[in-house]
Formats: structure tokens, sequence, C-alpha cells
């Protein structure tokens, strides 16, 4: 059954593929150059699925408080490196497009503010865990930690866009953020949106198997 | 006989009281903050001071590194409260004895004094020593209020946190950072705007938000953090 | 001689049982599945050599550690007490127990006694038993010393159950005697207690005897 489901995700993403260099129009208005723009149909999927771990790993963290079941500490913890993975693709597909686009790999652009932000808190966070042996504690902390960032995550978000926006006014930013296409664009980049955040759950859950195989293993060998 | 003679609010008192008893013998974290914040000072207004930057140029590079300042002159004093905790051993007997929200409160409300008292310190000699003009000095003060309760409350936790775990002092950095990013944020776009009149899209009571965010985020979690 | 009495809080009956505890840092599973019960006026000796978990089960018992596995259930009056409340109703001597140097012993008491909710009281009267000046700083004090000043930081708020670890470590001939007979006292006035000693203890009032790392 599971590899069934890996292979029509395997499938779609190829679809989703074909879709972003064949199906879609040449897109977005207001670009300099209209094919670069193809980039949005992967590099906005993967800023959402690196969201999604954060969301993923705090609600596991709770879980983990609540029912203390290592199970959903390894889970959270699996969360937070997928999603970091997510956010560097993101973050460097993010600067190859503003090179293109604006003609400098960095801008301090709000979106590209917010999502250093994040890795830098999934790094943080990863630091956390790596610093604290007994197992027990560990889980605890880093729930504890991964919750505390939920809490104050969304006020960067928040604000960010607007003292931005205020000192740099700049069309492309405020464009590019509504989900102002046609159809075809919007059914590519939902479907790839969708593609993504499955590929996410996909990697999430066989990274958390192969973890548990791994400790199993290793409480066999005493 | 055991009675009833003291309080929820009595603990937390409790814990302030003995936080700046301690803190009054040795000074270590008043010693701490202060040196460091003037030795920043001297070097950001010798470099950036009247002299160094132009008038247009200060409103907008000052209240940066003001909160830079405070921001480091905190992460160098504050986290002893919960490290000196562990590395003495005397959290064994609070870990058995305080009521863990107590116990946040009365560190909270020592680690806020202990903000409060190097703002009140470093603010007009950091104006004086670079000439920074305040068209709003109200409001400066209030974001100076509720970004320094801010800047305790999201440490006290990050503290409680490290204390914990090993190489205290540079993951203290580590994590504080991404926590306090989003108050640094506001309160520097806050101080700005009350240095030059104009607060440019962020106001007042998103910084209380985020304040009431992390009271609340501390009071759940910390039970948690501190108690196996 | 008058002795001031330590006024233990008569009437309020405890009770502790505890089933297949275990414990494990890592690799090592210190605690294999170690169980026991105490009934009010019991004293549980628990003894082992180095290292076979009589510090840990001790910690786990007052809640300070929690176990991987295994139920510890500590009753008042029938009414059992989770993790929390069985943390604060304890009363705990350890060795790693330690207090703020840069106070004296009497600032220590007094600000325990507030968190405890009660008066400092009662542990005045163990170290006028004992033997300790209140206005020594914590910092300044010797080893026997400090064990004094952990009994009476261990009795401040009258626990029903002491859990005891290394009780009579550091102490000389009159603050062994001293200790003994609170001790003595507390089993008397229906309390509980658990020891944990390396060495044999010799001691009139043991109504149970556990052996770790057999």
């Amino acid at each position: 059954m599971k590899t069934l489901l890996a292979w029509l995700l395997w499938l779609w993403m190829c679809l989703v593929i074909v879709g972003a260099f064949f199906y879609a129009p040449v897109v977005l208005q207001g670009f300099r150059t209209p094919g670069s723009s193809r980039i949005v149909f992967f590099h906005v999927p993967m800023a959402w699925s690196s969201f999604i771990g954060f969301i993923a790993a705090a609600v596991w963290s709770l879980l983990y408080l609540i029912r203390r079941n290592p199970r959903h500490d390894r889970a959270a913890a699996v969360a937070i490196e997928i999603g970091l993975l997510f956010g560097i693709l993101a973050t460097l597909t993010g600067a190859m497009w503003a090179r293109i686009e604006w003609g400098a790999w960095w801008n301090w652009d709000p979106r590209q503010t917010s999502i250093l932000a994040v890795i830098l808190f999934y790094g943080a966070y990863l630091a956390l865990r790596q610093s604290v042996e007994e197992p027990e504690k560990r889980a605890r902390l880093a729930a504890a930690y991964a919750l505390l960032g939920l809490a104050v995550t969304p006020f960067l978000f928040w604000v960010v866009p607007r003292i931005t926006f205020s000192l740099h006014p700049d069309p492309v930013v405020n464009r590019s953020g509504k989900v102002d296409m046609d159809a075809a664009n919007e059914q590519v980049l939902f479907a790839s949106g969708f593609g993504f955040a499955a590929l996410f759950f996909w990697m999430q859950n066989l990274q958390c198997r192969l973890e548990a195989l791994a400790e199993r293993r290793a409480a066999l060998k005493e | 006989m055991s009675r009833d003679t003291s309080s929820w609010a009595s603990e937390a008192a409790a814990v302030f009281v003995k936080e700046w008893r301690c803190e009054f013998r040795t000074r270590y974290a008043l010693n701490t903050l202060a040196l460091f914040a003037f030795t920043t000072l001297v070097v950001v207004s010798f470099s950036l001071g009247p002299m160094g930057v132009a008038r247009a140029q200060g409103t907008a590079v000052l209240p940066v590194l003001l909160w830079i300042i405070l921001l480091f002159s905190v992460a160098a004093g504050l986290p002893r409260a919960f490290v000196q905790e562990e590395e003495t051993h005397t959290a064994t007997a609070l870990r058995l004895a305080a009521t863990p929200s107590a116990l946040f409160c009365g560190k909270l409300l020592y680690g806020l004094t202990l903000v409060l008292a190097l703002e009140v310190f470093v603010t007009p000699a950091y104006l004086i020593m670079t000439s920074l003009e305040v068209t709003s000095p109200w409001l400066l003060a209030g974001v100076l209020a509720a970004g320094g309760y801010g800047l305790a409350a999201g440490s006290t936790l990050v503290a409680a946190i490290i204390a914990q775990a090993r190489s205290k002092g540079a993951l203290f950095s580590v994590l504080s950072f991404p926590v306090l990013l989003p108050l640094l944020v506001l309160t520097v776009e806050l101080t700005r705007g009350a240095a030059a009149g104009d607060a440019a899209g962020v106001s007042l009571p998103v910084l209380l938000l985020y304040d009431a965010s992390v009271t609340v985020a501390g009071l759940m979690l910390f039970p948690v953090v501190w108690n196996p | 001689m008058r002795r001031r009495n330590c006024g233990y809080s008569p009437g309020v009956t405890a009770t502790l049982r505890f089933d297949d505890v275990r414990r494990r840092f890592g690799r090592l599973a210190v605690l294999n599945g170690v169980s026991g019960r105490v009934e009010p006026g019991g004293m549980l000796l628990v003894t082992g050599r180095n290292g076979s978990g009589k510090s840990t089960l001790l910690r786990c018992l007052s809640g300070l550690l929690a176990p991987d596995a295994g139920t510890i259930a500590y009753r008042e009056n029938g009414a059992d007490l989770d993790v929390a409340e069985r943390r604060r109703r304890v009363g705990v001597v350890a060795p790693d127990l330690a207090f703020y140097e840069e106070l004296t012993v009497q600032e220590n008491l007094e600000f325990f006694a507030r968190l405890r909710r009660t008066g400092p009281e009662r542990g005045h009267a163990v170290l006028e038993r004992l033997g300790l000046p209140l206005d020594r700083l914590a910092g300044a004090l010797s080893s026997g010393m400090r064990q004094r000043l952990r009994w009476a930081w261990a009795l401040l708020h009258s626990p029903r159950l002491l859990l005891l670890d290394e009780p009579f470590q550091n102490f000389d001939r009159a603050g062994e005697d001293g200790a003994r007979a609170l001790l003595a006292e507390h089993l008397q006035n229906g309390g509980l207690a658990v020891v944990a000693s390396p060495l044999p203890l010799d001691f009139d009032h043991v109504s149970g005897h556990l052996e770790l790392g057999v």
C-alpha cells in the first residue's frame, strides 16, 4: 500500500513538472524575465512545506508533552529537519529568482527575511537537541522550545512585511504574494503545493521509520 | 505545625527578594550588565556620535544600536538566574519546594527589574553621547518598558531551557535570537518612530501582544521545562 | 533539658507504594523493576553497593526523576497525590542538596519556608536540637554543619514521608544521635521513611528491607 502511494506521488510530481514547463502559460505579467517565473511552481510550495514542518513539529511537540510518547518527540525532530531542508531549498530558489528578477541574490525582502528567521529557528532547535544527552530531558526541552517558537514567530510574519513595505515599496513584492494568476497557473501551483506537502509527509514517515529501526537495532545489540 | 502563611504571590515575592539579596551580595549580574553596556556604549558613540554620522542617517542607524546594546547586555547577565541554580545544585532544593509558576514569575520580575535598571542607565547616556533627538519621548518610554519586558520574559524562559543543557553560554545566544527577533524588529521600528516622529506601520499594541504571548507561553511551558 | 517538640502534624495518615519501577540511563539499566511499600510508622531500608540505584530510586520516589516504567503511589489520608504534589510534600535529605551560599542559615530557612507556605520555626527547632548557629553564611559551613542544615530543611514543612539518602553522612557523634532521635520521633508519630545507605545501618525501627543490585 505504502509503495503504491509512493509511486503515485512520483507520478504526481512528474505531472507537476511537466505542467510547470508545458501546461502553464508564460506567466505573471510584470516580470522582466517571464520565463524565469516558472520557478514559482517550485519555490513557493517548498516554502509552504517548510512551514508545514514548523506546524507539524509544534503539534507533535504538544502531543509529546501530553502523552510523553517518544515517538511523538522523534516525529517532531524529523519534521524540523525536513522543514529545514525545504526551507533551505526555498531560500536558494528564492535567491536565484531574486538574482534574475531584481539583480541581487539577497534583498531583505520580507519573505526572504521571514524564511531566514524560520531557518534560524530550526537550526536553534536542532542545536538544542544536540546539547542534551538524556532522551527524556531532550524531548521535553525541545518540545517546549518548539512551542515557544510557534508562539512568537507569527509576529515576525505579521510585522516584517509592514515595515519593509513602507520603506521599500516594491510592486513585485506585493504582486507575488497574491494568488493573482489565471486558472492554469493556479492549478499547477496548487497541484505542486499538494505534491510538495505529500512529499514532506512521505519523507517524514520514512525518516521516522528509519530512526525507529535504528533504535531497535541498537537496543537488540545489548 | 504548618500553617498556610503565604500565598502564590508571596512565593513569587520570596523568589524575587532572594534573587536580589544574593545579587547584592555578589553583584555578579549588575557588574556584568554595567560593564558590557558601558563598553559598547562608548564604542558606539565614539564611532557614531555627533561627529561620526549625519543627522538623517543617525535616525536610521542609532535606534538599532541601542537595542543591540540592550540585547547583548541582557544575554551576558540574565541567563545566570537559572544557570547558577543548576551549577551550584540549589536547583534540587528549589524543585522540591517551589511552585513552578511562582518561581517563574519571581525570576521574571527579577530579570525585568534588571533590564529596566539597565535601560535607565543606558538610554539617557546613549541619547546624550550620540545626540539622537527624540520627537516623542513618551513613545520611547513605552517602547523601552514594553520591549524591556519582552526581553526579560523571553530571556528568562530560554535561560530555564539552556540551564539544563551543555554549553550554556553559546546555546543561550543561539536559542534566544530567533525568539527575540520579532521583538527586536518591533522595538527598533518603534524607537525609530519615537525618534523621527513617525512609527512607519507598527504600533505599541502589537508589542504588548508579543509580551502577552511570551508571558503565556512562559507560564505554560516553564513547568514542563523545570520538572521531569 | 526541655526538648522542643518539632510539632509533626498528627492525624494525617500516609502510605507509600511503588511497583516495578524501572529506570535506565542510556544503555545502563539502573533500576530493574523495584517494588516496595511503606505503612504509617514504617521505615524501608534500601541497601546495595555503590551504583546499585539507591539514589536513583529515592529520586524517583521524591519526584525529581521520572521512572521509565512502573508506578509510584503516595497517599495522604487515602487521597492519591500526583507527582507535583508529592514533590512538595516529601522531606528529602540527600548528599547533593545544596543551599544558597550567599545567604545565612536563617535566610535560607526563611526563604524555603515561604516557598513551602509555612513558618521557619520547625527548622529553627531542629537546628537548636542538632546544634547550628542561625547567622552563619551557608557558604561557610563545614560538611557536618551542611548536613544539619539539610535535616532542618527536610523537616521544615512537617512532611509525612522522609526520603533520606545517606542521612548520617558527615555527622559527628552528637549530630548522628540527634538525627536518629528525630527520625525515631517521626516514625513514632506515624510518619513514613525510606532510608538509603551503602553501609549496614543499625536502626531499631526498620519495617522493611530492600536490597538493590542483587
